[in-house]
């Protein structure tokens, strides 16, 4: 099966269209102004699925829908905004735990129909959906279990989010459709077959980059005598604009090249700033000189974006079998989408939509969080997949190890 | 995008103003006296309207130079195409074009790899100049350049333009 650029961004698009479309029914419900920030289609491993959502607690409503595409799809609040709506919806004090419940109800049920509809609309098909069920839970387990009836390990999210106008509170639409049915549709709306990418080719490439995060992981676990983990990797497909959105607005330590070969772009590793204080004290020999983030931290920081940067690419180049060359790594700090924004638009310079490599790493013994951005040239990534022979693939699926 | 027109603001006490976001390639007009505020303007920049009379104001975060570079996207993601947008659309709103003011605020050169055609702030800046000039539009005040991200906020009564950044700190505009 394969996928092309073209029907991807239409794809996006209409998920982005779509959660616009129920972010309207809601205003128009209860007077509350949202805006939908990011919408993007990901590729991603079934386990990492909704690994955004942390641990915090959600409600809100799931229906199953077949037909034109089929799967499931679920209309996330966080607490806050449950009883924001509530509030809304049922003004006054007297609102009780049964009331809060059908007003989330309705409103799901009012906005995920204009989801649904949208995607019908476009298709020119029927798509039937299920009458919600009220779902309340803890982080990931307010999505549905990924897609059954395939052996696959990866799976297509759509995720928008959306957030209030005062910003404090957001709420999350996933789309999880059936691989088939999805890549099916994918495949009959794809414009020129000779660009399309074949999906598996994708998969293997986040396997690799998982496998490459590892190394930048281990890289940094060996300096600050910890195992880092390898968090999550994605592979997602978002607008241009909507690229420096990967990161929040709050400030950012980390380093940026620019690199070359097939592809070429631009890679990113970003600390929050607790997180570089506590990384960077890990790594330094002696107590820092003054409070916060001082230049002696700055200067490990830059070291370490180096090595982690290092072991990534060269993760990188070994499965694309290019060689991939980089600048001397620039060290940033500043908040964070002013970092990402001029990257996005040299790439937007050539391409409407981006794909977005996205890893992160964590640990258990050291606070910190850590994050790899990869920004590569569209059409130049989709020729390095092309190239990207399948007994290659399967080799470095079968020796992954050997390869980092 | 929407036109704020007050029509909802309640109670007779002064109120709060409403704050309004400005995402990336998106504008926002307001004529109720709200704040317009974007954040993490890094190449980005944006462009701040304001009718000293009518109290109309508006505020554009564009992303990149000119529509004529790329093929297709939203006018308000290019300098070009965005500033002719915010200019059309507070004129719409009731701002007389003879009163127009503008501010600018962004186009820092922080990671300007050059073999990807760096420059992209100067630039941006540069096609915001020319076409506010154009359009008789004068700038009365700018924060453009240097190496920084910066978030800005319109306050559209007065026509402030506050500028904040993590090195610079806050600046009024």
């Amino acid at each position: 099966m394969k996928v092309d650029v073209q029907s991807l961004g239409t794809f996006n698009d209409l998920a982005h269209e779509g959660a616009q479309q129920a972010t309207g029914s809601l205003a128009q419900m209860t007077g509350m102004e949202a805006e939908v920030e990011v919408t993007k289609i990901s590729l991603v491993d079934r386990a990492d699925v909704g690994e955004e959502l942390g641990n915090d607690r959600y409600v809100g409503v799931s229906f199953d829908f077949e037909g034109a595409l089929a799967g499931e799809t679920v209309l996330a609040f966080d607490e806050p905004s449950k009883e924001t709506i509530t509030e809304a919806l049922v003004p006054g004090d007297e609102a009780d735990e049964a009331m809060a419940r059908s007003s989330v109800e309705e409103i799901g049920n009012i906005m995920m129909s204009g989801f649904i509809d949208g995607w019908a609309d476009y298709l020119g098909a029927t798509i039937d959906h299920s009458p919600p069920t009220y779902i309340e839970r803890t982080g990931p387990d307010v999505l549905p279990a990924p897609p059954a009836g395939t052996e696959r390990d990866h799976i297509f999210v759509f995720r928008s989010q959306v957030e209030w106008v005062d910003e404090t509170i957001c709420f999350y639409i996933y789309m999880l459709p059936e691989y088939d049915s999805l890549t099916g549709l994918l495949g009959e709306h794809a414009d020129a077959e000779s660009d399309a990418i074949p999906i598996e080719k994708l998969e293997t490439f986040n396997r690799m980059t998982r496998s490459g995060t590892q190394t930048a992981a281990d890289n940094l676990g060996m300096m600050a005598g910890v195992d880092v983990e390898a968090e999550v990797t994605r592979i997602s497909f978002a607008p241009i604009e909507d690229v420096p959105k990967q990161v929040g607005t709050e400030t950012y330590v980390g380093t940026v090249v620019e690199f070359t070969g097939l592809p070429s772009g631009f890679l990113l590793v970003l600390f929050d700033e607790p997180s570089a204080i506590n990384v960077a004290e890990a790594l330094m020999p002696v107590d820092p000189d003054g409070e916060g983030l001082t230049d002696q931290h700055t200067a490990a920081i830059e070291e370490l974006g180096n090595i982690m940067t290092s072991g990534f690419v060269d993760g990188w180049a070994n499965v694309l079998q290019q060689s991939v060359e980089h600048t001397p790594p620039r060290l940033v700090h500043d908040m964070g989408r002013a970092i990402i924004d001029p990257l996005a638009a040299q790439l937007g310079q050539h391409q409407r939509h981006a794909f977005i490599i996205d890893s992160r790493m964590q640990t258990e013994s050291l606070a910190f969080e850590s994050e790899i951005l990869a920004l590569p040239n569209e059409a130049e990534l989709r020729q390095a997949l092309q190239e990207l022979q399948v007994d290659r693939a399967d080799q470095t699926e079968a020796d992954v190890e050997q390869i980092f | 995008m929407k036109v704020y027109d007050g029509s909802q603001a309640e109670g007779a006490t002064e109120p709060e103003p409403e704050q309004r976001k400005v995402g990336i390639a998106e504008y926002e007009v307001a004529t109720d006296g709200a704040v317009l505020t974007t954040s993490g303007l890094g190449s980005c920049v944006g462009v701040a309207l304001h009718d000293p009379h009518s109290g109309v104001g508006g505020l554009v975060h564009v992303m990149m130079p000119s529509a004529d570079e790329v093929d297709g996207g939203d006018p308000a993601k290019f300098a070009d195409t965005g500033t002719e947008l915010i200019v059309e659309e507070v004129t719409a709103a009731g701002a007389d074009p003879d009163q127009l003011v503008a501010k600018l605020a962004g186009g820092s050169d922080m990671l300007d790899f050059s073999e990807s055609g760096g420059g992209i702030g100067e630039r941006n800046a540069a096609v915001v100049r020319e076409t506010l000039a154009a359009l008789d539009v004068p700038i009365t005040a700018e924060d453009i350049g240097g190496d920084h991200g910066r978030s800005l906020r319109l306050e559209s009564r007065t026509g402030d333009l506050v500028v904040k950044s993590a090195k610079q700190g806050v600046e009024r505009l």
